[in-house]
């Protein structure tokens, strides 16, 4: 159920991201969606549904908007591991230090696309510039919190249903 | 001993479980690698990525359609508060432009109508002296109009008045500067004047706003109603063959020898702007000849 309304919520956020976003005035920012649910799948999601869940997220991105395909689904890959191994049992885990490692972890992930970019398509691509990755990254920041906000309530709803249907076991009375 | 089997089997429970979870992790990962390098290594848009693709596209398609109504909703919305302002600027623009289509159609029908005189006056035999209409009389008996031409323009009473339709009337009196022109249709005017088609001749006696009334023809004259009235040319008024009007009714009573005609005027009295006088001193003529006047 969480696998899937998140996986719903992640088709969802793809599609605005490819088209109500593009339609704003570029001023207004661009949010990128779909890396701010794979940091939080990473925060709260186990190894196995959360690899499938960036995986398939991370697939249908490379399919709407990806040149080189694979290379969207191996940024979400990585994106996913990095954080889920960093915050796995660490104090990093804890909701003060989420948001901002949303930040470093998305300046990163933007430098290493830059990167294979640059080994793929040099002729094509633009100067790198630290003023507009920045800018990008200081938008994605500020674009997680209500995010996060949503998704962490909806996570929540769903646990707490899930507890609820769940029969509570009766201790066994001593023979 | 219970117990202490209890928590074997439980360990042994739990351990199978961590086994099924990392085999299913590692085949996983192994069909996520798998798609990954078939992807990337690959590079070929393949069934799976056309599924995805046709799955996304359909929702997309939906979103785009509803932000653009929405756009063209707001868009439509906005406009709206310019429509007004635009509205009063173009009221404006067309209230300038059509007063000065007025003033355009009103220049361009004088140009008319003083081309039609003009024509009118290279044709004339005689040199005729052109007139502006200053005023007018509207009274029944006494239908008038005063031209700004008089005695110091050598305009004399009794010159005949024309316009390029027809007989307008003769002035009948002068000052320095203008002069009265009794109008042809005046219920005290009488012109000899006759039939074009066949000669028959008459008095065209004016009848005001209903024109002429032609009287004094026989009822056996041959007369129907389109003919032409022309002046006859007795009594050296009026010279022969000006154009007065077409017979528009014919009344033939059972009693007395004529017939009673009405003739619709040719010159539309009302409209007069220009007339032209003929300088020709018709009282000379008529001293000359020993013809009083009729009028």
């Amino acid at each position: 159920m969480l696998f899937f309304l998140f996986w719903v919520l992640g088709l969802v956020l793809i599609v605005l991201q490819t088209t109500l976003l593009q339609s704003l005035p570029a001023w207004l920012g661009r949010p990128d969606f779909v890396f701010i649910l794979v940091t939080f799948v990473a925060y709260r999601f186990a190894w196995i549904p959360g690899i499938a869940l960036v995986f398939s997220l991370g697939w249908i991105l490379d399919v709407v908007a990806g040149i080189y395909l694979g290379l969207y689904p191996l940024m979400c890959l990585l994106t996913f591991v990095i954080l889920k191994l960093l915050t796995n049992k660490s104090p990093v885990k804890e909701s003060t230090y989420q948001i901002p490692l949303v930040g470093v972890s998305y300046f990163l992930a933007q430098m290493f696309l830059y990167l294979v970019y640059s080994l793929a398509l040099p002729e094509d691509l633009p100067e790198w510039s630290w003023g507009l990755t920045l800018q990008r990254t200081a938008l994605l920041v500020v674009a997680s919190i209500p995010l996060f906000l949503l998704f962490s309530s909806l996570h929540e709803y769903v646990l707490k249903r899930r507890l609820r249907a769940k029969p509570l076991r009766r201790p066994r009375k001593p023979m | 001993m219970r117990k202490k089997t209890k928590t074997i089997q439980g360990r042994r429970g739990r351990s199978a479980f961590t086994t099924i979870r990392v085999l299913l992790l590692i085949a996983i990962l192994f069909i996520v690698g798998l798609l990954l390098l078939a992807s990337m290594l690959g590079g070929r848009f393949g069934t799976l990525h056309q599924l995805t693709l046709d799955l996304v596209g359909p929702m997309q398609s939906a979103v785009t359609s509803s932000v653009s109504g929405v756009a063209t909703l707001k868009n439509d919305y906005v406009a709206l508060w310019n429509v007004r302002e635009d509205n009063k600027r173009l009221q404006s623009l067309v209230n300038k432009y059509l007063e000065e289509l007025g003033e355009y159609r009103e220049g361009y029908s004088t140009y008319l109508y003083l081309e039609e005189l003009l024509a009118f006056k290279e044709k004339l035999s005689f040199q005729p002296l052109a007139a502006r209409v200053v005023g007018k009389d509207p009274t029944y008996w006494f239908q008038t109009i005063v031209v700004d031409r008089g005695r110091k323009d050598d305009v004399l009473e009794g010159m005949v008045v024309l316009a390029p339709a027809g007989v307008v009337g003769q002035v009948i009196q002068t000052s320095e500067n203008y002069s009265k022109v009794l109008l042809a249709n005046a219920p005290s005017s009488a012109i000899d004047a006759m039939i074009q088609k066949n000669r028959t001749r008459g008095i065209l006696k004016g009848a005001g706003e209903h024109g002429f009334i032609l009287q004094y023809v026989l009822k056996n004259a041959d007369v129907a109603e389109g003919d032409y009235i022309v002046t006859a040319g007795i009594g050296g008024v009026f010279p022969a063959g000006i154009p007065l009007g077409r017979v528009s009714r014919i009344h033939k009573k059972r009693r007395g020898m004529f017939q009673e005609i009405e003739v619709q005027p040719h010159v539309d009295f009302q409209k007069l702007e220009f007339v032209f006088i003929d300088p020709t001193d018709r009282r000379k003529i008529l001293d000359s000849t020993n013809l009083s006047p009729r009028r």
